[in-house]
């Protein structure tokens, strides 16, 4: 019960920075609003739009009150999850936002899980055999692939893997003929949730370039900081002790040095998984993919303030849902935290 | 509580004791960074200790004693070793990673200096604990059960609700009790002990010690004892071995080794212990430092330091030759004219 309540008082203040960063952010989103060039009336009426219209579309908006008051509605319009109005499609940012993240999420999650499904113990076996012919190879790999831009990777493999070779689809989502009704909007989802198998690894095929691409350049960043952290642990004391007492190797591995070296890592993937929807704006791009990547690059390509800065506001609202996540996982891990961090109610 | 040893004297007869663990002409090379080329820190050593049997090793910082010790457990992944190491009629070096494990823990086990160190952070003390059994494939009650016995014996206060507590919430005292507890759970027939009260406070060592004096007297268990502190080794061990730059200078019963220290390294050793009816000013040091292994000097390593060194010293290597009941590596025990 105790615990219960210190977990508590944990999360509630972990979520009330989180509101705070969240502020801040819609903060700068408002200035970025109204230092932008151009006038907002103008862009939100359309570019044909009479002088009369504009000012209708001005009064409408409250844009004639004074920039503290609109501050103020501005915040307001955010908290009932009104994010402006697209100019492109004329619909609610969120109501597209809602169409394309779906997608742009089930990119991510899989990009995520490639990552550190190849990172983690590509990570462990160079540090283990560090000086190794693995831990050699893979080093190399890490270096070149993270200095490669991620257009350039993406291009290459559609090239050999879509077209010399023929093993993956170099574009799109899903085949024709083979969508699932739409309930959540990410094919791969959608497509197990109809039962339907044939769409399902359809949508897999589709979705295993551009994933492995959005992977790759994280995956070097995890086994970098991964290998790094274990040869630190590997060399410290209580590893020979654990040995000492007869452990296995991979015993030692996975109960005592991973653990130990997992605090850097978890830390890093948080701030990825923010950077990874990010980078998904050029990977969806070329491998001309729906999703929020694709209509952040529709939006600044065509002026549309509201459906950009809406998007900016809903991924900075993921990457600190993802930071709230690892702080959690972080004092799950290590026992010295949650002393610090809940106080002795959580012994 | 604490158990004095009676002085052996001279006339008494050596008890024979079944060897344990012999080990001879064992080498250590480490490698240097990675060049591939190595250094030399363990030279040649040959010892036996016997079943139940308490020996010290001592020695300065870096004349190789940690690192012998192990090498019996062959602990150091990066150390190469070479020689015999006889562990019930079994060489060690000659056995396989896996074959070895099983040995460590159960036959040979080894308690560490500085014991927040040598504790996972992120375990409990019961897992950590247990976990030697649990490797065993004991069942987790089972072992949680041993675990607990083992705490208790060794004098844990609150053992039982404390099982789940981490390494951070016990003080210095009680975890060297919980790494002893870690080591003496495996029922081990040698233990090795690295210094284990170096990195604890006057009282608290003298708890450990006494512990560790009554767990080996009750358990039957052999002890190799490895430390720079010649009081630990006068109230504690049976026999004393001194190591100097990587080879063992002399080997010999406590009582005779102190009474009668043959070897000029030794002399300055025991020398150098502070007495209470001594003037401060006037502490004895052996004057200058060990040799770095990569310059050892030729012949006994010992001669630039040494104020009894002959011609022969610096050309000669001493050999470790049997005198009376000890063994000594010194030119002087042939006469310098020889």
């Amino acid at each position: 019960m105790l615990a219960f309540r210190a977990y508590s008082w944990f999360l509630s203040r972990r979520l009330g920075l989180a509101l705070l960063t969240l502020w801040g952010l819609a903060s700068l989103v408002f200035l970025m609003i109204k230092l932008m060039p151009g006038d907002e009336a103008q862009m939100a009426a359309g570019a044909d739009a009479s002088a009369a219209q504009i000012e209708a579309v001005r009064e409408r908006l409250g844009l004639d009150a004074p920039v503290i008051m609109q501050y103020f509605s501005f915040l307001g319009r955010l908290l009932r999850g009104d994010l402006g109005t697209s100019i492109v499609t004329l619909q609610p940012v969120l109501a597209d936002l809602e169409k394309v993240l779906p997608s742009t999420l089930e990119l991510v999650f899989i990009a995520m899980l490639l990552n550190l499904a190849v990172a983690i113990p590509a990570g462990i076996v160079a540090a283990y055999r560090q000086g190794g012919v693995f831990d050699a190879t893979s080093r190399i790999t890490a270096v070149m692939l993270g200095g490669m831009p991620a257009f350039w990777l993406a291009l290459v493999l559609q090239y050999v893997l879509g077209s010399v070779w023929r093993v993956v689809p170099i574009s799109g989502q899903q085949s024709y003929g083979m969508a699932s009704p739409i309930v959540t909007g990410a094919p791969t989802l959608d497509a197990l949730m109809a039962l339907n198998f044939g769409a399902f690894f359809d949508a897999l095929h589709h979705i295993i370039l551009p994933a492995a691409v959005l992977a790759a350049l994280f995956a070097t960043q995890i086994f970098r900081t991964l290998r790094a952290s274990l040869l630190g642990v590997l060399r410290s004391d209580f590893i020979m002790a654990v040995r000492a007492k007869g452990a296995t190797a991979r015993h030692m591995l996975v109960r005592h040095a991973l653990p130990n070296s997992l605090n850097p890592v978890l830390t890093l993937s948080g701030t990825q998984a923010g950077a990874m929807i990010g980078s998904a704006v050029l990977v969806e791009t070329v491998f001309a993919r729906q999703g929020i990547g694709a209509y952040m690059f529709n939006a600044v390509a065509q002026k549309d303030a509201f459906a950009v800065l809406g998007s900016v506001m809903f991924i900075g609202t993921v990457v600190c849902l993802v930071n709230l996540v690892v702080d959690i996982l972080q004092l799950l891990v290590d026992p010295r935290i949650r002393a610090a961090q809940l106080g002795s109610q959580g012994q | 509580m604490k158990t004095v040893h009676p002085l052996p004297d001279a006339a008494s007869v050596v008890p024979v004791r079944q060897p344990l663990i012999s080990v001879d002409k064992l080498t250590v090379d480490m490698p240097l960074g990675r060049s591939g080329s190595s250094v030399r820190i363990v030279d040649g050593v040959d010892f036996t200790i016997g079943v139940g049997e308490r020996v010290a090793l001592v020695g300065e910082s870096g004349s190789g004693k940690s690192l012998t010790a192990r090498a019996l457990m062959r602990l150091d992944r990066l150390a190469k070793l070479s020689g015999r190491v006889d562990f019930d009629g079994t060489d060690l070096l000659k056995l396989s990673d896996r074959d070895m494990g099983k040995l460590r823990g159960s036959s040979i086990a080894m308690v560490f200096q500085d014991p927040m160190s040598f504790l996972d952070p992120l375990m409990t003390i019961g897992d950590q604990v247990a976990e030697t059994l649990r490797i065993r494939g004991i069942g987790k009650a089972e072992a949680r059960k041993r675990a607990l016995a083992v705490l208790d014996e060794l004098g844990v206060d609150r053992a039982a609700e404390r099982l789940d507590a981490y390494p951070h919430e016990f003080s210095g005292g009680m975890r060297q009790r919980v790494v002893l507890a870690m080591a003496l759970v495996g029922e081990p027939r040698l233990l090795i002990a690295d210094e284990p009260t170096t990195a604890l406070d006057v009282r608290v060592q003298d708890q450990v010690l006494d512990l560790l004096d009554d767990v080996s007297t009750r358990r039957g268990l052999a002890v190799l004892f490895i430390t720079h502190d010649l009081g630990v080794v006068a109230g504690f061990a049976e026999r004393v071995m001194v190591m100097y730059s990587g080879r063992i200078v002399e080997d010999g019963e406590v009582a005779s080794v102190f009474a009668k220290p043959s070897h000029p390294y030794t002399q300055g050793l025991i020398k150098a212990v502070p007495r209470i009816d001594q003037d401060l000013n006037t502490l004895y040091a052996i004057p200058g430092a060990p040799p770095p292994p990569l310059a050892r000097p030729s012949g006994c390593p010992f001669h630039p330091r040494c104020d009894q060194r002959f011609d022969r010293c610096g050309v000669d290597l001493p050999a470790l030759q049997p005198v009376g009941m000890s063994r000594v590596a010194c030119h002087l025990l042939d006469g310098k004219g020889a």
